[in-house]
Parts: C-alpha cells; sequence; structure tokens
C-alpha cells in the first residue's frame, strides 16, 4: 500500500510541475511580446548605421555566402551546419542605432529569414526541400544588402532553369556562376543580373 | 496484495489522475481582424478544405473530436496545435509581414505537395483531411493566385 501512495504523490507533484511549467512560459512569452512592442517604435533621431549594425550584417552575409556555396557543392549537411550558424548571427544581431525604417526592415527580413534558416538546418539530407527555402532567403538576403550597404562587391545572380523554368536569383560574391540551385548538373547556368556595391 | 495487482492499481490511478489535466481549448469567438478571409478571397471550395485539412492546427479554432477528453490524447493534441499555430495562424495571417505571407504561401502549396501537410498522423484521424488530387490542385492554385495578388498590392 505505501509503494501505491509514494507513487501516486509522485506522479501528482510531477504533472503539477509540468502544469506549472507551461504556464510560466506562456507569461514569459507574454513579456516577450511587450518588450518587442516597445523596440518596435521608430527612434526619434535617426543615427547612421554604427559599426556593430555593418559588423552584423557582414557576419550574416559571410554565413549565407557559406551556405550559398555549400549548395554549389551539393553538400547538404554542410548546408544546414551553415544555416545553423547564420541563424545565430540573424539573433545576436545589434540593433542600436538603427534608424525606425531599418528595424523594421531587420525585423521582418530575421523573422522571414530565421526561419528559412531554421528549415534549411533541420533539414540536413534532403537538398531539393532546402534549396526551396533557400530561394525564399536570398530574398531576404537581397533586400537586406539593399537596405544597409555593404563594404563589399557583390552579385545577384539568375538561374532560368531552376523550379520548373520559373527561375530563381541568388547572392554571390565571384562574379563567375557557380549554380547554387542546380549544383553539379549545371553549375554555370546563370547570369550576373546586377552588381550591388 | 500481489505485486502485479499493486502495478495495476498503481496505473489506474495515474491514468485516472491524469485526467484532470485538460490543456486550455484553443476557441474563439468571431474572425479575427487580422483573417485570411479579411484579406485576400478565400472561395468556398478552398474554404471547405482549409477547414477540413488545415485550420485545426492552424487557426485559433479547433473542431474537438470526443476522444481529447481521454488524456493523455488531450495533450498530444494541444502539442499539436501549439507548434502548427506558431509556423502558421491563418487567424493571424494579415498581421504577418508582406515577406512572411509570400514565404507561407509557398510553403503551404509545396508541403500540400509534397504530402507533408496535412500530418499523416492528422490524416489518419480525420478522413476529410485526407486530400484528393484535385481538391490539392485547386488548393495550390489558389496559393499561387494569393500570391500573385499580394505581390501586386
Amino acid at each position: 500500500m505505501k509503494i501505491i501512495i509514494i507513487s501516486m504523490t509522485m506522479a501528482a507533484v510531477a504533472f503539477a510541475a509540468c502544469n506549472n511549467s507551461s504556464k510560466k512560459s506562456a507569461a514569459t512569452e507574454s513579456v516577450r511580446t511587450d518588450s518587442r512592442a516597445v523596440s518596435q517604435t521608430p527612434s526619434e533621431n535617426p543615427v547612421s548605421i554604427n559599426m556593430t549594425a555593418t559588423d552584423s550584417i557582414n557576419k550574416i552575409v559571410a554565413a549565407y555566402l557559406q551556405l550559398k556555396n555549400a549548395f554549389t557543392n551539393d553538400n547538404s549537411n554542410e548546408a544546414a551546419t551553415a544555416a545553423e550558424s547564420l541563424q545565430a548571427s540573424f539573433k545576436t544581431f545589434d540593433k542600436k542605432g538603427l534608424t525606425g525604417s531599418q528595424k523594421k526592415l531587420y525585423e521582418d527580413v530575421a523573422d522571414d529569414g530565421g526561419e528559412h534558416a531554421e528549415h534549411i538546418a533541420k533539414n540536413g539530407g534532403n537538398i531539393a526541400h532546402q534549396r526551396e527555402h533557400f530561394e525564399m532567403l536570398s530574398k531576404d538576403i537581397y533586400d537586406l544588402i539593399k537596405g544597409f550597404g555593404m563594404g563589399q562587391v557583390l552579385y545577384k545572380d539568375f538561374c532560368p532553369m531552376y523550379n520548373k523554368g520559373k527561375g530563381a536569383f541568388w547572392i554571390s560574391e565571384t562574379k563567375e556562376i557557380k549554380n547554387p540551385y542546380l549544383g553539379a548538373a549545371m553549375p554555370t547556368c546563370g547570369t550576373v543580373k546586377e552588381e550591388i556595391n | 496484495m500481489t505485486r502485479f495487482k499493486q502495478i495495476g492499481l498503481v496505473g489506474v490511478i495515474i491514468f485516472i489522475s491524469i485526467q484532470l489535466i485538460r490543456p486550455a481549448r484553443n476557441k474563439s469567438d468571431g474572425v479575427p481582424a487580422a483573417d485570411i478571409s479579411k484579406l485576400v478571397i478565400v472561395p468556398d471550395s478552398v474554404q471547405v478544405i482549409l477547414a477540413n485539412a488545415c485550420y485545426d492546427c492552424h487557426s485559433n479554432n479547433t473542431r474537438y473530436p470526443w476522444y481529447i477528453n481521454i488524456q493523455p490524447m488531450g495533450w498530444f493534441m494541444a502539442k499539436h496545435i501549439r507548434k502548427g499555430k506558431a509556423a502558421l495562424n491563418f487567424s493571424e495571417f494579415g498581421s504577418y509581414s508582406p515577406r512572411k505571407q509570400a514565404s507561407k504561401l509557398t510553403e503551404i502549396a509545396n508541403s500540400v505537395r509534397d504530402g507533408i501537410m496535412p500530418l499523416a498522423s492528422y490524416r489518419w484521424f480525420h478522413k476529410k483531411a485526407r486530400l484528393s488530387g484535385d481538391e490539392k490542385r485547386r488548393l495550390i492554385n489558389w496559393v499561387h493566385q494569393t500570391k500573385d495578388s499580394l505581390s501586386k498590392k
């Protein structure tokens, strides 16, 4: 009988703990949304983008390019690893000194791009699915580069064959075409559409 | 009492006591302002598919079957709904950035095409969620049209 009583109390305690933790996470979630609402208010005095923000953008673009190069080599697992570091650089972005519109652009890009990076990171082995997210991610990265400017010359390349002839673009650090969507099957498919300074 | 009976009794008691822990229901009244139907046109033929195959986990309203009253079924369901809504919530679609709206639409079309969504476990329990080829096409076409109309806005 003792065993029964002990195990019942244990079960009760365990379930009570379960309940509490879910309540707690709901509470922290509401706090988080509150703080976001506050930080979204556009700053009154727009300041030019500071060093830390430039560094953050550079880190994001570097991780993106690493990801892109993994895809040009058809390396799904390497892409997953690169996507993980991209996800991390989205999270560690220093938003201090951004103007209201820059902050909005960044938050939109990080929200969307972060999810694409997460999908790519979690789908090592399924390169077709990873590339679908890479296509959407490329748009995010392009808009980010256009909105913030880069210290380095980059190229916007377009492959008309990917996705059953719908085509897709990507960002590259080299003028030479190395196709991340078709990889070794069609490594040089594509053209430079834009030089981004 | 034999050991076997003791274990059985403990099992029964645990089963009864977990019945007391019921997750909150995912229900809300009216159509929220950010609902997808307020943003884009959702034809009835598509609305039916969304309601039968998607909304239970991807909206603020779940149609609950009787067995969710038996735990741990209700817990599993609550977890699926929480994760589903975090990934995509049609009731809050209008609050997403245009960028995210476009991404979500593409992901809907891709996951339906690949048969990833609706989830296999959900299809197993919900006959109407087993979409026919025609239903899939109708849904995917609508998604593409919606994406085009939003990108022109």
